[in-house]
């Protein structure tokens, strides 16, 4: 058996979560397997069915980008890569936005050139049961059977998310969430081509391309900034993350510590913390309150992985207060 | 937005499979079958591919000709052949003065982004070997007269 640095990282509700987020996303995986070649068949010569299809082909991505990251971040650190795979978590988001970032910038050229064009999509019939049936009807029967499985999906993934700390999930049920709005978008579509609105079609089709490219733009900045070592933040990105000031408030309430400044790296599940330290009447602390302090603040929190701390007489200008102080 | 998802499911299933039951059809971007039905004309091209159609005689003759001049009839609309090579036929059909076009031709036809196709209506296995799958042209985006048409050939073909 050997040694996973990600289970070993987590306590044992985030194990539980992460086995849940991990079938989760063989579930997803599962779904989409089913609907793709289904929507791909009655796709016809619609754009927005065409956009529709691609946007569950793209919906792979994530959760592909999941199952790897946590099999590649379970490898323990080497000494080649000294601070471990948890980084694998951010690669994997950029390539999945940046995958959803040009697809979507593709569709939007191609559904607005359909649209200027002035293209009118023809959708046939075929025989069921002796028969003649409108393919328009198993299109939008197609997508609104969509519907349902991904928005229970996306909750059940953004509770995980949360509990993981983990950004690629979030994104997967940001996604999956909206996943909806498209399946709705490309139902109106060939509704319109029913109704003899040719344009319908098409202008689904770029409300469709648009929220692909819009998922891209997100997932590809928030990766970016990720991997540019931004403050450890929250899942969401809605504010910095709450564990920094715990270390904040513990480091100060020690009784050898002046003040304390921090920088934290979010390696994508874990953080890399360096706490710079001035301590009281800049006399040298002893090793064992170092380790002692050290080992307190990792206890805190699973999150906290790698905590080093650094006694210093003048702070890094780029060290941060804890929030709410300056 | 759990609300509102919701509500988008069950309109959308009760909209999407509530029609899905019965056969309606399309409506027709420039309305053509009611026009055919209204004006009692239907415009089709057909071009030189025996023995689905000829152009070789005074009128047009072939199997698709008179499968078309049978469609019109059920409309109650006489038809107004114009004769051509596929590429006229074609341009006309995409500016809308021809409402279909016949010429013995396939699934494999290179048209497929200026007219919509009907579905197979039959196939026949070429003396080569190869099968050939027949379909004819109707203009884009006219669904409801595609429709009208592929559902009268499959029952012609089917007896």
């Amino acid at each position: 058996m050997t040694k996973s640095a990600l289970r070993d990282g987590l306590d044992s509700d985030g194990r539980a979560a992460l086995r849940s987020a991990v079938r989760m996303e063989w579930a997803t995986i599962a779904f989409l397997a089913v609907t793709i070649p289904v929507v791909g068949i009655v796709t016809g010569s619609s754009q927005a069915m065409r956009a529709a299809w691609i946007e569950d082909m793209l919906s792979l991505a994530p959760p592909l980008a999941f199952l790897v990251a946590v099999r590649v971040m379970a490898r323990a650190a080497t000494p080649r890569y000294p601070y471990g795979y948890f980084r694998s978590v951010g690669v994997a988001h950029l390539v999945a936005g940046v995958a959803l970032l040009a697809m979507g910038a593709f569709l939007l050229v191609d559904s607005t050139l359909t649209l200027i064009r002035g293209d009118r999509p023809p959708i046939g019939s075929v025989e069921v049961f002796g028969e003649s049936m409108w393919l328009g009807w198993f299109m939008m029967a197609a997508m609104a059977a969509t519907i349902p499985l991904p928005i229970w999906f996306g909750r059940v993934k953004m509770r995980l998310a949360k509990e993981l700390h983990n950004k690629v999930l979030y994104a997967d049920a940001d996604m999956n969430k909206a996943d909806w709005m498209t399946a709705v978008g490309s139902i109106v579509g060939v509704g319109g081509i029913g109704l003899g609105l040719w344009w319908a079609d098409a202008a689904a089709a770029i409300f469709i391309s648009g929220s692909i490219l819009w998922d891209g733009l997100k997932n590809t900045k928030g990766a970016v900034t990720d991997l540019m070592d931004t403050r450890a933040t929250t899942f969401d990105d809605a504010k910095p993350h709450p564990d920094i000031d715990r270390i904040h408030d513990h480091l100060s309430s020690l009784r050898w510590v002046d003040e304390v400044r921090t920088r934290t790296r979010d390696q994508g599940q874990f953080f890399h913390i360096e706490a710079f330290v001035k301590p009281r009447k800049r006399r040298m602390p002893r090793l064992d309150d170092i380790e002692r302090a050290q080992d307190e603040c990792r206890a805190l929190d699973w999150k906290m992985h790698d905590v080093v701390i650094v006694p210093v007489r003048k702070f890094p200008e780029t060290a941060s207060a804890r929030s709410g102080e300056s | 937005m759990s609300h509102r998802a919701r509500a988008a499911i069950a309109a959308s299933l009760i909209v999407g499979l509530g029609l899905a039951g019965c056969g309606v059809r399309p409506a027709d971007v420039d309305g053509t079958l009611a026009t055919v039905e209204d004006s009692g004309v239907l415009r089709a091209g057909v071009s030189e591919n025996p023995p689905w159609s000829s152009i070789s005689g005074a009128e047009p003759t072939g199997s698709e000709v008179t499968l078309i001049e049978r469609f019109a009839a059920r409309h109650g609309a006489e038809v107004e052949w114009r004769a051509g090579t596929e590429e006229v036929l074609v341009d006309a059909l995409h500016a809308g003065s021809l409402d279909v076009v016949v010429g013995g031709l396939t699934d494999a036809t290179p048209w497929l982004d200026d007219a919509a196709v009907s579905d197979v209506y039959t196939e026949v296995v070429s003396p080569t070997g190869e099968t050939e799958k027949h379909v004819m042209l109707t203009r884009a985006g006219e669904n409801g007269l595609l429709m009208e048409l592929e559902t009268f050939l499959r029952e012609e073909v089917d007896g």
